[in-house]
Formats: structure tokens, C-alpha cells, sequence
């Protein structure tokens, strides 16, 4: 009997009603195309063009430094216009290159080329993942090519292909999988090459019947790979909750996926991974999704990394006359970042546009009242936390405590707690708060 | 549109629709099927008790509010919840100050003064209550109905009357307005089905009360009397409204565990070993105040996140600072038993002696028939006769005068009717069957009611009457020498009295004459 879900978690409106049923179509941006250097969690790339450089569509801009950091590479063809600090996503300002872009996006050489994936190695497959620049692409951004590179590649157990897609609004996931069903259980296999002692597993949320349709459909007749459907219930698609699902297995302090026997990527990765090993493609463009209900036309794109959110915006018809937006999200509202502009680029880890017309935050903050001691916010943790102790420690800045008690460093910022609250207390903000005041001290 | 300001906050971006006032409202929409029964049950003076009860909760909030210039509270609606869940815990007939004065010292001294909704460290209710309990323990326990007094289930059941289980779970019977249990329990369903009460605190603080009895309670796995004791004195509504308020109840799962066990095992002593029916009041009060202690001890190690073991598995250190507290309170008070105990024996037979004297002025000692305590004997401390309810004779001493002829004889007769246990008194009869005087030797009625027994005009009405056996008047207006005026308002008190004369009286006809 396989395993349905996790302990915890909540069940927010999904709102994947708005663009859950528009099939894929490509944009091509206009404007110049802008990378940033960190896209990855790691050492940002260093750049190896120069300003005035001519670029083609897959081209390398910066390659990776250091272990943990990923190649970045030209999504249109073009001359870099400029190696300098742009706003991104998370409104700060990083070093970026900016490539003009001639709209020809002419390939370079080599790339679209066919290799069948049987006649490489392992060392070579991890190559072409590291060539390719994929990194984790459902949020993450940790470099794959080391994720797929543990120490024990004998004992991993599981990989697992993470099509959950547990945040509400977003449908890119679910959209690949209907319609590239194969090429993702391809891009699994190739995974399991590395894993002799794998299996391959499609876990995806019960509320997408034709994706898990489709990619029942594409395992048939393939050996060590399964779809597994889990009950729809944010946070499903965490890591944690994926291995203790899949692998009955709990994440200890410290512990990688690898220690557990798992390997976990986003579907779109594993995609990517076929992509870049069978067609030497690299990340150059990834699905997306526009979608709330400030969009005129929801849809799910095929968007090109560095494109500016405010071109998506309008390719998806902008925001309907009449209406007023009052939030720009980059990904969904459980864990998207709040845009103050949208007039930063897409990276290779955002998967989502959500224009909301109303705040629930700001109606939350008028509803505000004392900590009732209700202790749902415990039970809702996916990790077991106390979100309720946690945050009077954090409001005391009683860090010690927060940290070595409390285990507080371990949240991995769901807002499960924060969406349950009926005190509206501003659960996450005081723990993301207390993280970076943390961090910070231990850094000095 | 870009050069619109759009909203930038942490995310989550979307919330629950569950506030603080509907969380409120589902507490209130819970207590609604005991509230009507309440009414119906007990008609315009419960509702009266409710209203006044309710309305100065939200006054008295309203007003701190306005007078220390905090925004207002009143909205949350859980001013309305204390002061329902306080009405439900008091009976449906008495001064409508009391409600007012239990409402206005829950909001004011427990939870205002605190600091206001979820600063307050014990339940506002329930501490209301045992307000009222001590402050007003004549009215707030009084249960009459109609004018007519009987024992609550609980009173009943300690003084070992037959008591239908079916009555008190139905909430038929005597008790408070929120008296039952099966209204209580509908309530207590919806919570725990729209998750705003977990199953933790009930299960644990009912099965370990259950278990506690099993243990303790004298009777063994007796499961009449235990179901009995679950039905009646209030475990039911401690266990799902009053223990559950999350507020003053621990957070975390485990800690809930340990919180209801603490409950459950404090009303048990309080119940078997204790003389007040509010065991679980009490319980609760003392367990909220071990409530930061037992957050302490209970902190969830996270999920996936096992510290390392060292040697061998242990007991939780959380149990044996439990076991070890447990422990020395037990030790403390049985230490303190022990130290009173020899001079509480002295007391009492210098108590006796002086009772002695006290009706039989005339006697110039006392001595003792080998016959009488014969009879006694042969009585083998079984309850005497039929018709005085719970009424046995421990002695009798004969007074006889400085030529050593008997004058009258002295009878020390306990009634196990009374309204908080044992009467026990002296009764001096003369020789030709004439009461000549009562006095007591044990009396722990309440104060200003039951207590009013050892008064002149009550315990007076017994002297010079030469009758066979005397009649309780409720009413209070006895015209014929038998009768006996009840104290008005403590009729079982009075009725515990007439018993034990009574039984001396016929000792005395049918083993002395």
C-alpha cells in the first residue's frame, strides 16, 4: 500500500482553475534579456563574455564557480549590451548581463544536436547536466549536476520525479507532464542510469488526473518507474514530505535527500535533463505560468529565461481594465515573492506570475489579535515544529532559545502556519527574521 | 501599470478564513444545544442567569476597554463565550448578582488584568466560578427546583443514594444549567469535527479520571459507579469546554496528554479523597497553572530529527518531573494528616465529653451499660434501622447522678445525610423517654445554611419533647411537638438532624426503656 501524504499541512484554494487547461504556448521576448549571475544557490557564474561580445541562442554567459554553482547561458542571440547590477526578483540589486537581443535567435553550434543517451557514461551525462546550466527549476536553483553526483550513488533508493505542484495557482508542472509525458519519463531514466540501484518514481497530486493519466501512459512498458499520486495537500511538493511519502524515511538535521536513499528533482528538471542530454539543449527557456485572477487571459508559457516579467504580463493580456491589482507575485501565494516592480527579469527557478486583485495580508493585519494558543499552527507543521513557541521566541529575540530548543533553523518557510493562524499573527515574517538575524551572527 | 505601488509583504500571501471571532463563535455555536436543554429545562431563571451573566461579561470588557483606552475586544466574541460557560456552571435559581459579580471577576481580575485575550493563565470561567464558589458557596451550590431541595447526582452518589445514570446523562436531574451531559457531549462532537478542540485533553483528563476511580475509588472496576461519577459534578464540561480553552491549555500534542492526566488524576483525588462536588473545577485551575511548565517539557523534537540516544532509553524526563511533583505533595499532605491526626483524636473526645455535659447537665459522671454496648455491638456499625436513612449509633453513656442512679442517658448517633457528609451528634434522654437536649459533635454543613443546625432555635426545638419519634416541616411552620422546623434553605441538613434523633430514639425504646 503506498503511502497517500505527510503529517501536517494545510488546504488552500489551489486556484489552478485559471490556467490549468491552456496548453503551452511559446513566447518569444522583445525586449533585451537580462541574466543574473546568482540565478543558483551556490557562487554566482563568472561571466566569460564582455560587454560589445556577440551571442547566439545557447551560447555560454558565465560558467560555473566553484562546486556547488551552475553555467549560465544565452537564452536569445544578440550582443551583451552590458555587465552590470539590475534588480531582480527579490528586489535587490545583483550583478546581471544584459544581452540586446536581435530577435533572429539564431542557435549556436551544437545545440539541438541528438546523442543517444544509451552510448554515454556516467560521468558524461553528468557533463551535459553541467553544461546545460540546470539547476533545480521548481524554486530551489541547487546545481543538479551535483545533486546527481552523491557520494553513494549505489544506495539511493528512489529518484523522484516532483510533479506535487502543491502551490496554489501554478500549472506549468501539470501542463508538462500532459504534454511531455515521455520526455520526462526519458529524462527520469537517464537519472536512473546514474543509480543502479533506483527506482524511478512520478509523484504528483491527485487533484491533476490528466497528468498522472498521461504519465501513467508513458511508464507503460518501462522498467523502474512508477507514477505515484499523493493526497492534494500543500506542502506536498517539499522535499521533506516527498521522501517521507515515497521512502517512509524522515530527514534528520543536516541530512541531504542522498543520506535518505532519495534524489528529488522537479519534473521540469527532469525534463530539462532530457533536453540537455538527448538534444544538447541547454536551459535556455522553461514553462510558466501567468495566472490570478488581475490576469485578463491566464495562460501557461514557454517563456525564455531572462525575459522581463512585465513582457509576460502582457503576453497574457495584462491586467483587465477596471480591475486593480493590489499584488504582484513571482511564483504562488504560499511561497511567492512579493514584486514591487515588475520590471525584473525571469530566472531559471521562477515558475510562476500571480496577480492578486486582493491582500489577504492586509485584511489579516486588520484582523490581528493576541496568540490564542490554539496550537493549530503545530499541528499544520510538516515538520513537527512549534511555530506557536517559535514565534514568542523570535518576538523576545530570544535566538538561543529559537535556535537549540526550538529547532527553529529548521523551517523551511511553507507558511503553513502563517495561512492557519486565526490570530493573523505574522508567523513567517518574525521566523524569516529570526533566521537572517541568526545567520548574520554566526557569519561575524 | 507600472507605475503602480503595488502591496510587498512576507509571504504567505493568502490566509485561512478562520479568525480569532470565528474561532470564538464556534465555541459559542458548540455550548448552544446546553444552553436551550438549559432553558427548557429550567425555564425564564436560566435564561435570566445566562443574559446577566453574559451581558456583564461583554460590559465589563467593553468598559475596561473604554477606560484604559485599548482598542476594543468586545468584538472577538470571547467575553460572550466566558460568560455563557459560566452560566452553564451555576444553577438556574439565584440572585441575578451573582452571575454579574462571576462575570465582571472572570473578565476583569483574570483576564483583563492580564493582559486580555490569550495573556490570561487561567480559565476566566472557571475561575468566575470557583469565585462564586467560595464567596457565595450557599447560593451557587444550592440546587432547589420549584422550592424543593433535592441532592444532585453527586450528592446523592456520596451519600449512597441510588442515583440514575440515565437522568444525569440526559440532564433530567438536579445540577447547574448546563447540566447535560448529552448536550454537553453534541457540542463537544462539533469542536473536535471542525478541529477547533483535539481529542488530547478530553480523552486523556476522562480516562485517566476513569482510571483513577478504578484504582482508588474503593469500588473496583465498578463500572456503574464510574459512569455514575462521569455523568455528574461537571468532568464532562471541564473536559470539553473548560480544559480545552486554548488559552490556558499546553500547545503541543504531548503536553495536551500530560495536561489531561493532570486534570483527570487531580479531580479524581479531589473526588474520592476531597469533600467538595467541584473536583473538577479545582483540577483545571491547578492544571492551568502548570501549564507553562508542561509546554516546557513537551517541545516536539521535529520531524526527522532524532537526538542522538545515549545508552539506553530512558524514562521521559517530562514523567518523572511529573511522578516526582505528584510525589511530594502526596508526601506533604499525608505528613501533614499524619502530624493532626492524634491531636485531631484528642480534640474530638474532649469535644464529646463537653457534649455530654453540654445535654445531660444534671449527670454528675458518666458510665457505661454493659448491656447498651452490647446492643451496640451486636449493631456491628451497620447502618441502624430502616427508616432514618443513612443513620448509625456509635455509643451511649449512662449519667448518673452523685448516688449513682441513672438520670438520663446519652446517645451519640451519626447521619451519613448530610449535605457535605457526617452529622453526628449527642442526644440526652432522661429516663422517661424525654428528650432533654442535642449537641453536636460533628457538623461541616455549609456555612450560613447547614451550619445553622447547631443554632438555639433549630437544634432548641428537640428539648423537653416526649415523643416516639419527630417529623421534618420544610415548610417551617410545624404547629405539633414532633415537628421540627427545617433550616430554611438546608432541609437536607436538617433532615440528616431529625435521622439521627431519630435512630437514638428508637435505640433508646427499643434496647434502654
Amino acid at each position: 500500500m503506498l503511502r497517500k501524504t505527510f503529517q501536517g499541512g494545510v488546504h488552500p484554494a489551489d486556484g489552478k482553475e485559471f490556467a490549468r487547461n491552456v496548453p503551452y504556448r511559446t513566447y518569444l521576448p522583445k525586449g533585451d534579456l537580462v541574466f543574473p549571475l546568482n540565478q543558483h544557490i551556490g557562487k554566482p557564474a563568472r561571466p566569460v563574455v564582455q560587454k560589445g561580445d556577440l551571442v547566439l541562442a545557447g551560447q555560454l554567459l558565465a560558467e560555473a564557480d566553484g562546486f556547488v554553482s551552475a553555467n549560465i547561458v544565452s537564452s536569445c542571440s544578440g550582443k551583451v549590451k552590458a555587465l552590470e547590477n539590475r534588480k531582480t526578483v527579490a528586489g535587490l540589486s545583483v550583478p546581471c548581463i544584459v544581452v540586446e537581443n536581435d530577435s533572429s535567435y539564431t542557435l549556436a553550434d551544437g545545440v539541438g544536436a541528438e546523442t543517444d543517451a544509451a552510448n554515454l557514461t556516467g560521468q558524461e551525462i553528468l557533463d551535459k547536466i553541467k553544461a546545460a546550466g540546470i539547476i533545480g527549476l521548481g524554486g530551489a536553483g541547487f546545481p543538479t549536476h551535483v545533486k546527481l553526483a552523491p557520494k553513494n550513488p549505489q544506495e539511493i533508493e528512489y529518484v523522484i520525479a516532483n510533479g506535487a505542484e502543491c502551490e496554489p495557482y501554478i500549472t506549468c508542472d501539470d501542463q508538462l507532464m500532459r504534454t511531455k509525458g515521455s520526455e520526462i519519463v526519458e529524462g527520469l531514466k537517464i537519472m536512473l542510469r546514474l543509480f543502479p540501484n533506483a527506482e524511478g518514481v512520478i509523484l504528483i497530486e491527485e487533484n491533476k488526473p490528466e497528468a498522472i493519466k498521461a504519465m501513467e501512459q508513458a511508464c507503460v512498458g518501462q522498467e523502474r518507474v512508477r507514477v505515484q499520486a499523493v493526497q492534494t495537500k500543500y506542502p506536498q511538493g517539499g522535499e521533506r514530505s516527498i521522501i517521507s511519502v515515497v521512502a517512509g524515511k524522515h530527514l534528520k538535521l543536516g541530512m541531504l535527500p542522498a543520506d535518505a536513499g532519495c534524489v528529488v528533482d522537479n519534473v521540469a528538471t527532469v525534463h530539462a535533463i532530457y533536453r540537455a542530454v538527448c538534444k544538447s539543449e541547454p536551459v535556455m527557456e522553461r514553462g510558466f505560468t501567468v495566472s490570478g485572477d488581475g490576469v485578463k487571459s491566464p495562460c501557461n508559457l514557454m517563456v525564455r529565461i531572462g525575459t522581463s516579467f512585465s513582457e509576460v504580463l502582457l503576453e497574457a493580456g495584462g491586467i483587465p481594465e477596471g480591475v486593480k491589482a493590489k499584488k504582484l507575485l513571482c511564483g504562488g501565494p504560499m511561497m511567492g515573492i512579493a514584486l514591487a516592480s515588475l520590471d525584473v527579469p525571469i530566472c531559471k527557478n521562477n515558475n510562476a506570475l500571480t496577480v492578486l486583485c486582493t491582500d489577504p495580508v492586509e485584511e489579516a493585519q486588520k484582523a490581528q489579535t493576541a496568540c490564542l494558543r490554539c496550537g493549530r499552527c503545530n499541528q499544520v507543521c510538516p515538520l513537527g515544529l512549534t511555530p506557536q513557541m517559535m514565534a514568542v521566541a523570535a518576538e523576545k529575540k530570544n535566538y538561543e532559545r529559537y535556535e537549540k530548543k526550538l529547532y527553529g533553523l529548521e523551517c523551511i518557510a511553507c507558511g503553513s502556519c502563517t495561512y492557519i493562524c486565526p490570530a493573523k499573527r505574522p508567523l513567517m515574517q518574525l521566523f524569516k527574521q529570526a533566521k537572517a538575524e541568526i545567520m548574520a551572527a554566526k557569519r561575524k | 501599470m507600472m507605475n503602480e505601488l503595488y502591496n510587498v509583504s512576507s509571504s504567505p500571501h493568502v490566509r485561512n478564513r478562520l479568525t480569532t471571532g470565528k474561532a470564538m463563535y464556534q465555541v459559542i455555536l458548540s455550548l448552544m444545544p446546553a444552553t436551550i436543554f438549559g432553558i427548557y429545562r429550567f425555564g425564564t431563571g436560566a435564561f435570566l442567569v445566562i443574559a446577566a451573566s453574559v451581558l456583564s461579561a461583554v460590559l465589563t470588557e467593553y468598559l475596561f476597554d473604554r477606560i484604559t483606552k485599548r482598542p476594543g475586544t468586545v468584538g472577538d466574541g470571547s467575553a460572550v463565550v466566558t460568560g455563557l460557560l459560566l452560566a452553564l456552571c451555576l444553577p438556574a435559581y439565584e440572585p441575578l448578582y451573582v452571575p454579574c459579580l462571576g462575570s465582571i471577576f472572570a473578565i476583569l481580575f483574570v483576564k483583563c488584568f492580564f493582559g486580555g485575550l490569550g495573556h490570561n493563565f487561567m480559565n476566566p470561567a472557571l475561575a468566575g466560578r470557583c469565585f462564586l464558589l467560595i464567596s457565595f458557596s450557599g447560593v451557587v451550590a444550592d440546587f432547589s427546583l420549584d422550592g424543593m431541595s433535592s441532592a444532585t447526582p453527586l450528592e446523592a452518589l456520596a451519600s449512597g443514594q441510588p442515583v440514575d445514570v440515565m437522568d444525569a446523562f440526559l440532564g433530567v436531574g438536579n445540577g447547574v444549567i448546563g447540566c447535560s451531559i448529552l448536550a454537553l457531549c453534541i457540542g463537544g462532537i462539533y469542536l473536535l469535527a471542525v478541529r477547533a478542540i483535539t481529542y488530547e485533553i478530553p480523552l486523556a483528563t476522562l480516562v485517566s479520571f476513569s482510571v483513577f476511580l478504578a484504582l482508588f475509588g474503593g469500588r473496583g472496576l465498578d463500572l456503574e459507579f464510574i459512569v455514575l461519577h462521569l455523568v455528574s459534578g461537571g468532568i464532562v464540561m471541564g473536559a470539553l469546554f473548560m480544559a480545552t480553552d486554548p488559552v490556558t491549555s499546553p500547545v503541543t500534542p504531548k503536553g495536551q496528554l500530560i495536561f489531561g492526566c493532570l486534570i483527570g488524576i487531580l479531580s479524581g483525588i479531589f473526588r474520592v479523597y476531597g469533600s467538595a462536588p467541584d473536583s473538577a473545577s479545582y483540577a483545571i485551575i491547578i492544571a492551568n497553572m502548570a501549564v507553562p511548565l508542561i509546554d516546557e517539557i513537551s517541545v516536539p523534537v521535529p520531524f526527522g530529527l532524532r537526538k542522538p540516544r545515549e545508552g539506553k532509553r530512558g524514562i521521559p524526563k517530562s514523567a518523572i518531573i511529573l511522578c516526582v511533583i505528584t510525589l511530594i505533595a502526596g508526601a506533604a499532605l499525608s505528613s501533614v494528616y499524619e502530624m493532626t491526626e492524634e491531636q485531631i483524636a484528642v480534640q474530638k473526645a474532649e469535644a464529646k465529653a463537653a457534649s455530654y455535659r453540654e445535654v445531660c447537665p444534671d449527670a454528675a459522671e458518666f458510665s457505661y451499660d454493659e448491656e447498651i454496648n452490647g446492643a451496640i455491638e451486636a449493631l456491628e456499625g451497620e447502618v441502624y434501622g430502616t427508616d432514618f436513612g443513612k443513620a448509625y449509633i456509635n455509643e451511649v453513656a449512662v449519667g448518673v447522678d452523685a448516688g449513682g442512679v441513672p438520670v438520663g442517658y446519652v446517645i451519640s448517633a451519626t447521619s451519613g445525610d448530610g449535605f457535605e457528609g457526617n452529622v453526628t451528634l449527642s442526644v440526652c434522654i432522661l429516663t422517661d423517654g424525654t428528650v432533654n437536649g442535642i449537641a453536636f459533635t460533628e457538623l461541616n454543613e455549609t456555612a450560613g445554611m447547614g451550619m445553622l443546625c447547631a443554632e438555639e432555635a433549630f437544634k432548641g426545638q428537640f428539648a423537653g419533647v416526649n415523643v416516639e419519634r419527630f417529623t421534618l416541616n420544610k415548610a417551617g411552620d410545624s404547629t405539633a411537638d414532633n415537628e421540627i422546623d427545617s433550616v430554611s434553605g438546608a432541609s437536607t441538613s436538617s433532615g440528616a438532624v431529625v435521622n439521627a434523633v431519630n435512630a437514638a430514639l428508637d435505640f433508646f425504646g427499643k434496647y434502654i426503656k
